[in-house]
């Protein structure tokens, strides 16, 4: 069979050699076991296991490298999305205006929160939230904007911040990808009332489960957060056990962060702005070796804001012609990918009594049936980038380089 | 028995030391998970295994493990439908998820009187609290007693309502021959470090007989995903467990029944001698083995603030759980109707003292413990 650029490639043996996961950390988590093997082991000497003093340390040292006034470790992203929503005062039945196009957390946050989302779509080359289409969503019922900073870099947040105050908004971030990511100088998170961060294993800063946390420079959105996560004490709970007996002031739910997960980050943190490094060069590298590959719709591109910015790599997507062959072909391949995200917010099922059709946000639907992202970690090599860029050209081409 | 038990060491009533022993077990597990072939770190081959080892615990239900007991109820309620406009009774006397997982969907807590002695909730009190909005009931044991599930599996049967089991703390107990987490449609253990079966972290399962209730529930604690990754038939929640849990619980799974049992006869031991003092305004709890877990082991004491400060004083930490019934705490203050009282919640509140009765007690500790509270009761008071 003669491969084309249209068909189904074969052609010589696949190299099955050596394997290129999606995702692992394995061999920068043995770098760092030293350091994570120290902060375990004050976890055991100290001998409480969750929201103990090795919590208390993250948040401080979070805190310090973010440059939050407060940060509250908390037990995952989704987590510390609804205890924001809630310590912002979202209201039931107020609406919060999302992305189309995001993880699943943006929008169950808000509903969760007792809050309704109102999607918009997004901006195609950056896959963040079109302030024009915000705008658009906004209603009398709306009382919140969320952004989130998907992939690579921030939403365009001079021009939503500015729709926020137009319309009078509380402006939240979803940051949860975001570590790293400034504004300005200012970290994400931090250029409205608050933000998250989490901490899930493939992130840029990982744990070894899920963690998460909230940062804001708001002193009582951070007391109402901290309380929330704890039941809804507000006394002394973090490193007290006794503080159990405290009264409950809120409706708050148990979002308590492990110590062993809070080891791992603080074992980890000393070397995330060299991991921020790397993945930067490793971005370049993809993006070098696949610039003029056919098939490939679009590569990463990083917007020009009318701030300066901090972009961090935390995902590498590319948006491909016969996205789903290429997936499966570089499966075939031992090439692991994801596909972020197959199905818009406003078209998931559990959205359907909302009533958006498919058609209603464009850019959001048509990401969602070309993005893939490829194999993107901090062990990941420059052979494994030429085996994952030479199979890409290789399934549009037939030919492993140009 | 002398204070030379203690040798100037307080007894701790939350050990500090309880996986010691596994120390190197731990840390051997934390770099395994974080460089293991696969990267697989929550919800796995471990936590599935973690699953299938429980249900021999719990004559075959079904064990689905989430992030705690908390999250645990609040998928089953969430499950069963339980939102807006709808009344779940709950006691007056217990932790705050009683009250919150209700009040965060959106229905109303309805709280009802507990028993005086074992504090649990009194079934009588439970059926006068239902009313055509009673979507569930939702009785949870207490300390070291099981609530009155027979009568609550009538009641619920009774009024057609739904029958939620806060088994919490009592993983490990067994009423009439029927594990503590089966007694309701869906009951819940929490792994909490301090439970009879905790671990080194956040964690919780939820345990039921009803099939379809477990599938509803493992897509709801991945974020409603039921089928494909990234499509979410319902709004579900992030209540996953890690797999670092998994692998710690699955090595102290077989220490299990020794440890319950040396809770076990330290409450025995405790519940012997305090049975005289009862005249003396010191209660134990009652004795025996049936509809008992040992998770946390309480007296009621008529002095109770100053039996804390003479254990205290001589190297005992005791521990006062829940100074104010759940319908006295400002979060639940709009679910108190005015001029409703709960007398008994409010006797425990006021006379509940928990003792140390973690499995790593000594014998000469047990004694100790147990002479001090004797001679607080004779009359010796601490300085």
């Amino acid at each position: 069979m003669n491969p084309t650029a249209a068909g189904p490639v074969t052609g010589p043996a696949p190299d099955r050699s050596r394997p290129v996961p999606f995702f692992t950390q394995a061999a920068s988590f043995e770098e760092a076991w030293p350091d994570i093997r120290a902060r375990v082991t004050e976890v055991i000497d100290d001998g409480k296991y969750s929201h103990g003093r090795q919590v208390g340390r993250w948040e401080e040292a979070l805190a310090e490298w973010t440059g939050a006034r407060h940060c509250v470790a908390v037990n995952s992203g989704t987590d510390a999305l609804v205890l924001l929503l809630r310590a912002c005062g979202l209201e039931p039945g107020d609406e919060v205006v999302v992305p189309a196009f995001s993880f699943f957390a943006t929008a169950s946050s808000v509903v969760l929160a007792g809050g309704r989302p109102v999607f918009a779509d997004i901006d195609p080359v950056t896959y963040t939230l079109d302030p024009a289409s915000a705008a658009d969503a906004v209603t009398a019922r709306t009382t919140m904007l969320m952004p989130v900073h998907l992939f690579c870099q921030l939403a365009d947040m001079g021009a939503l911040a500015r729709v926020a105050e137009r319309h009078g908004l509380t402006l939240v971030e979803d940051s949860a990808e975001a570590i790293g990511m400034r504004w300005n100088g200012v970290h994400a998170g931090l250029l409205g009332a608050g933000g998250v961060l989490s901490f899930f294993p493939t992130k840029t800063l990982g744990a070894l489960g899920d963690a998460g946390a909230v940062l804001t420079d708001d002193p009582l959105i951070a007391e109402r957060v901290a309380a929330l996560r704890h039941h809804g004490r507000t006394a002394r709970t973090l490193a007290h056990f006794p503080g159990i007996s405290s009264a409950t002031e809120l409706n708050g739910v148990n979002s308590k962060m492990d110590d062993l997960q809070a080891a791992v980050l603080l074992g980890k943190l000393p070397r995330l702005a060299g991991a921020v490094r790397r993945r930067a060069a490793l971005a370049a590298a993809y993006t070098e070796r696949l610039r003029d590959v056919p098939g490939l719709l679009r590569l990463p591109t990083l917007a020009v804001r009318e701030a300066a910015t901090d972009a961090v790599f935390y995902v590498y997507l590319v948006e491909a012609e016969r996205r789903d062959a290429l997936a499966a072909f570089l499966a075939d391949h031992g090439v692991g990918t994801e596909t972020y995200y197959p199905v818009p917010l406003h078209l998931q099922p559990c959205f359907a009594r909302l009533g958006y059709r498919r058609g209603r946000f464009p850019h959001a639907e048509a990401a969602c049936e070309r993005t893939l992202a490829l194999p993107f970690h901090p062990d990941l090599t420059d052979a494994d980038l030429d085996t994952v860029c030479g199979l890409v050209r290789r399934f549009f081409t037939g030919r492993a380089a140009a | 028995m002398t204070e030379a038990v203690t040798r100037g060491r307080t007894i701790p009533f939350f050990a500090p030391d309880l996986f010691e022993e596994d120390r190197e077990v731990l840390l051997d597990l934390v770099r395994r998970t974080g460089t293991v072939a696969g990267q697989r770190f929550i919800l796995g081959e471990l936590t599935a295994a973690l699953e299938e080892a429980l249900r021999v615990t719990v004559d075959g239900a079904e064990v689905v493990a989430c992030s705690s007991g908390t999250s645990g109820l609040t998928l089953i309620l969430t499950a069963m439908g339980v939102g807006p406009g709808d009344e779940v009774v709950v006691p007056a006397y217990g932790c705050a998820p009683l009250g919150n997982t209700v009040a965060n969907l959106g229905a109303t807590p309805v709280f009802a009187d507990i028993d005086p002695v074992t504090m649990v909730v009194d079934p009588a009190e439970v059926e006068r609290a239902i009313t055509p909005r009673t979507r569930a009931v939702m009785p949870a044991h207490m300390f070291s007693v099981m609530a009155d599930m027979p009568a609550m599996r009538e009641i619920a049967r009774r009024h057609g309502v739904r029958l939620v089991e806060d088994s919490a703390v009592a993983q490990g107990g067994v009423l009439q021959g029927r594990p503590a987490g089966t007694w309701g449609e869906a009951g819940v253990f929490s792994f909490v470090q301090v439970k009879t079966f905790g671990t080194a972290g956040e964690g919780g399962a939820v345990v039921t007989h009803d099939a379809e209730l477990a599938r509803v529930v493992r897509g709801l604690r991945n974020h409603g995903q039921e089928g494909p990754r990234f499509v979410h038939q319902r709004v579900g929640i992030n209540s996953r467990f890690d797999e670092l849990q998994a692998a710690f619980q699955l090595h102290r799974l077989p220490g299990l029944a020794a440890r319950l049992e040396r809770r076990a006869r330290i409450a025995a031991y405790y519940t012997e001698r305090f049975a005289p003092l009862a005249e003396r305004g010191i209660v134990p709890p009652p004795p025996g083995r049936d509809g008992r877990c040992y998770y946390v082991y309480s007296v009621l004491a008529e002095e109770r603030d100053a039996l804390e400060r003479h254990l205290a004083a001589h190297g005992v930490a005791s521990h006062v759980y829940y100074p104010l019934p759940l319908p006295h705490q400002p979060a639940f203050a709009r679910f108190a109707p005015p001029g409703r009282e709960w007398p008994h919640a409010r006797a425990a509140s006021r006379r509940q003292l928990a003792l140390p009765v973690n499995p790593h007690l000594t014998d000469a500790e047990v004694e100790y413990v147990a002479d001090t509270v004797c001679a607080f009761a004779a009359g010796g008071r601490a300085a």
